[in-house]
């Protein structure tokens, strides 16, 4: 579900190597390579719908619509022009989050993601948040005690996260507290219709949010505990933690103060890097829990074969994507301690 | 690392292996999935697409009989009557016949004696709910000929149930037949009103049930020929793992599941670390522009959410499973390019490269010749570990809707139990062992690769 440990770290030791330079020129890069990533998405996007067999007209304009409608999406689209020009005003549309109409309900796509990417935001964030917070102190622990159960629990979670399907781990879930024990809805965002009052309603929300949330985090949370114990066991092997020790501080202060610090950089970085696969991600758990968000509407818009749609919110989520491993190049920039320095000194 | 030649090297390495738990446990689990995957038609007699209808829709194992509940509930009967099934009178022979189809057999019946087949079967438990024949028959006779055919079922106390009976004229063509329990027309030949259920009635009883095919025939002798007569009787309990809704088994469903997901496992893993070794290579080794170019295209790679893509692209190039494999392929080659080109980057400075490049050697000899040897471990490891990722992703697509629906795969019989129902009836013979399948068979390459990269990885051994 999350790229793979020595992709990131390769990365890591990139961005490493481009700070070196200076923090302004830093940005520079990593706003040029945003812009490029993001000109191959919109590229790529424009030629798959187009190159792939059958008639790409028949993709964008659904044969039910009426003709004075359909030359209105012809105009929009500038379907009758030379495929270059049809490639610019593409790059317009896109540019300016225009993303065209949706097959099956007629409204404008980027009304509709927008509509759902409040709650893909909740459960994904939510998730994120408690993944993190449960995942790193059991990592550190671990870490902490070296041959003890906890160090044996991380590796295992950590087998866990890598050998079983999370759709399977959540069906699961689903079977036990949705069937078999009904504590939980099966279904949904909210109930329908949603209770009266506001009080009753965020709870109402928050009981729909308790299963995905829960699974999310038990697929996880071994991930990021089992880098945090690798990061830190590595950390504590330093020659700068030996003679804090030896200077008389406390385990606990040296855990945290010297060797927590050091990882702290890396992991930020790693949170940030891990969102593309969780964004993947959400496709699968939006399904299986009936979530109404952005991935859901992805698999919906394909199997109901509604292209404008399926480009749109493949757009909006490579969007997302593309931001969130920006904001993740400049915060690692900020976190790195090189910088304050003054930087440039390299390793 | 001193070279000691390849078969000592080999076995000091498995021995090493061996040692492992985990090596111990992921080839053991392996080697089950394996054996499984290999013997697939011998373990189970059902094709996991074609046979439909063989029990009633999400019937549970036939092994659930064991508990008092269920002791009577009727297990699937599903038997081909052909050639040496048949009890026959010694009046004639049956003999086999291609020509009609295949393991057909045919029989002479003249008009001395009456020709009959006979077939007996136990039946303890209550009736089922419907029950059907299909076969095809032939006839070869003179014109002025008068041949009769019948099929009939009789009960344990004796009384006959005529199921089927045609008179012919002359030749017949191939003709397909079909019995089913629940046709009115049935209902009325045997004398029952339209809201009888044939079943219910023809098994009310337990003991030694009997199918007899009868011929006979005036004038001269007659030629009839006969596929193997299917017999279907769908039960509620069935098979080792029962049966979804369309009554398809689940056992053989997960047996040939187990070749798909192992194809699809190695051939992708083995197309990505291709490529992977291939780009590590070039970049570590020709550098420059090569390099920037390949590491750029993996950054972007890494930064492109592959589950919308895959689902983009698979729902456009068509539900095949390689179309699958290709898709996974070309998002998982820039781990393997990585460890690759790095392991590339410190082969280039060794003494061996520099004297091979000193002496003359074009720059692709060296890559292929000296440094490809050298990174073969290091990919041997991650090979073995991007085919669990591969196996997940497959599974994943599938069980979204999007794999090939003409092959059986865990993710797609998954898929099936959560379309259909499964859920909400609790069928948990449907659900757990494609998942509990999925599961083991990643846990095992994970084992097996964490080995291999315990022993292999240079990174690890100077660790130690």
């Amino acid at each position: 579900m999350i790229g793979s440990l020595k992709a990131i770290w390769a990365k890591v030791a990139k961005l490493r190597g481009d700070l070196q330079v200076n923090f302004g020129s830093y940005i520079l890069r990593r706003v040029i390579y945003a812009l490029i990533v993001l000109f191959v998405i919109i590229t790529v996007n424009f030629f798959i719908f187009r190159v792939m067999p059958g008639d790409p007209v028949k993709m964008i304009i659904d044969p039910k619509m009426k003709p004075e409608v359909r030359e209105a999406l012809y105009e929009q689209y500038g379907l009758k022009k030379p495929m270059s020009e049809q490639y610019f005003l593409y790059l317009k549309n896109l540019l300016t989050l225009n993303l065209g109409l949706s097959f099956t309900t007629s409204r404008p796509i980027m009304d509709e993601l927008l509509e759902r990417l409040p709650n893909t935001l909740k459960l994904l964030g939510i998730a994120l948040i408690l993944e993190i917070l449960i995942g790193v102190s059991v990592g550190i622990f671990a870490a902490s005690k070296r041959g003890s159960a906890v160090e044996t629990f991380v590796t295992s979670a950590g087998l866990f996260t890598h050998a079983v399907p999370g759709f399977f781990f959540q069906l699961i879930l689903l079977l036990l507290f949705g069937f078999l024990i009904p504590i939980f809805p099966i279904r949904g965002t909210m109930s329908a219709p949603p209770p009266v009052g506001a009080w009753a309603q965020l709870l109402d929300r928050i009981h729909h949010l308790i299963l995905p949330v829960f699974s999310l985090v038990i697929i996880n949370f071994g991930y990021w505990a089992l880098y945090t114990r690798n990061a830190m066991v590595e950390a504590l092997g330093q020659d700068y933690i030996v003679t804090a020790r030896a200077k008389g501080l406390s385990k606990k202060t040296v855990l945290r103060h010297h060797a927590f610090r050091s990882i702290l950089p890396p992991i930020i970085t790693i949170i940030f890097l891990s969102l593309p696969g969780i964004i993947s991600g959400a496709v699968v758990t939006e399904t299986i829990f009936s979530w109404f968000g952005v991935g859901r509407y992805l698999l919906d818009a394909v199997l109901k074969q509604d292209y404008p749609a399926a480009q749109g919110a493949f757009y909006f989520i490579a969007l997302l994507t593309i931001i969130s491993n920006f904001v993740a190049d400049i915060v690692y920039g900020l976190v790195d301690p090189r910088i304050r320095v003054g930087g440039g000194e390299g390793k | 690392m001193k070279k000691r030649g390849f078969w000592p090297n080999l076995l000091k390495f498995s021995q090493e292996f061996i040692s492992k738990p985990q090596g111990r446990v992921g080839l053991f689990m392996l080697a089950i999935f394996l054996f499984v995957a290999l013997a697939a038609p011998i373990i189970t007699k059902y094709d996991p697409i074609d046979d439909l209808y063989l029990a009633e829709s999400m019937a549970k194992p036939a092994w659930v009989r064991v508990f008092p509940d269920n002791r009577n509930l009727p297990v699937t009967v599903h038997a081909k009557l052909g050639l040496h099934s048949w009890k026959t009178n010694s009046q004639f022979n049956l003999k086999s016949d291609e020509e009609i189809g295949e393991n057909g057999f045919s029989f002479e019946v003249s008009p001395e004696k009456q020709t009959e087949l006979l077939y007996q079967f136990r039946f303890e438990s209550d009736p089922p709910g419907t029950f059907n024949f299909e076969t095809q028959y032939l006839v070869k006779a003179p014109e002025d000929n008068t041949t009769t055919l019948a099929l009939l079922m009789i009960s344990p106390n004796g009384k006959e149930w005529p199921l089927w009976k045609k008179t012919i004229y002359g030749s017949e063509d191939e003709t397909e037949l079909l019995i089913d329990s629940r046709q009115m027309n049935l209902k009325f030949q045997l004398g029952l009103t339209m809201f009888d259920e044939v079943s219910q009635k023809v098994f009310q009883e337990k003991g030694n049930y009997k199918i007899v095919l009868r011929a006979s025939t005036d004038g001269e002798p007659a030629m009839i020929s006969f596929i193997p007569v299917a017999v279907n009787i769908q039960g509620k309990l069935h098979g080792v793992l029962g049966a979804d809704h369309m009554g398809g088994d689940l056992w053989s469903q997960l047996v040939y599941g187990t070749r798909i997901s192992l194809l699809i496992g190695i051939v992708a893993a083995l197309i990505s670390v291709f490529i992977g070794t291939a780009i590590g290579i070039a970049s570590g080794y020709i550098g420059g522009f090569v390099d920037e170019f390949f590491m750029r295209l993996a950054d972007v790679m890494l930064s492109i959410p592959s589950m919308p893509v895959l689902i983009i692209l698979s729902a456009l190039m068509g539900k095949s499973i390689w179309n699958v494999v290709i898709l996974i392929s070309l998002f998982s080659w820039t781990s393997t390019a990585r460890i690759v080109r790095s392991q590339t980057l410190t082969l280039k400075e060794r003494s061996f490269v520099e004297a091979a490049r000193a002496s003359g050697a074009s720059k692709s000899y060296t890559m292929v010749v000296h440094i490809l040897p050298n990174v073969i471990p290091l990919v041997f490891a991650s090979l073995v570990l991007l085919i669990p990722g591969a196996i997940l992703l497959e599974a994943t697509l599938s069980f979204l809707g999007l794999g090939d629906p003409t092959t059986p795969t865990w993710g797609r019989m998954l898929h099936n139990a959560r379309s259909f129902g499964a859920f909400t009836s609790g069928s948990w013979n449907w659900i757990l062992p494609p998942g509990l399948a999925i599961t083991f068979l990643s846990l095992s390459f994970v084992f097996i690769g964490n080995t291999l990269d315990d022993i292999l990885n240079p990174r690890n051994r100077e660790r130690s």
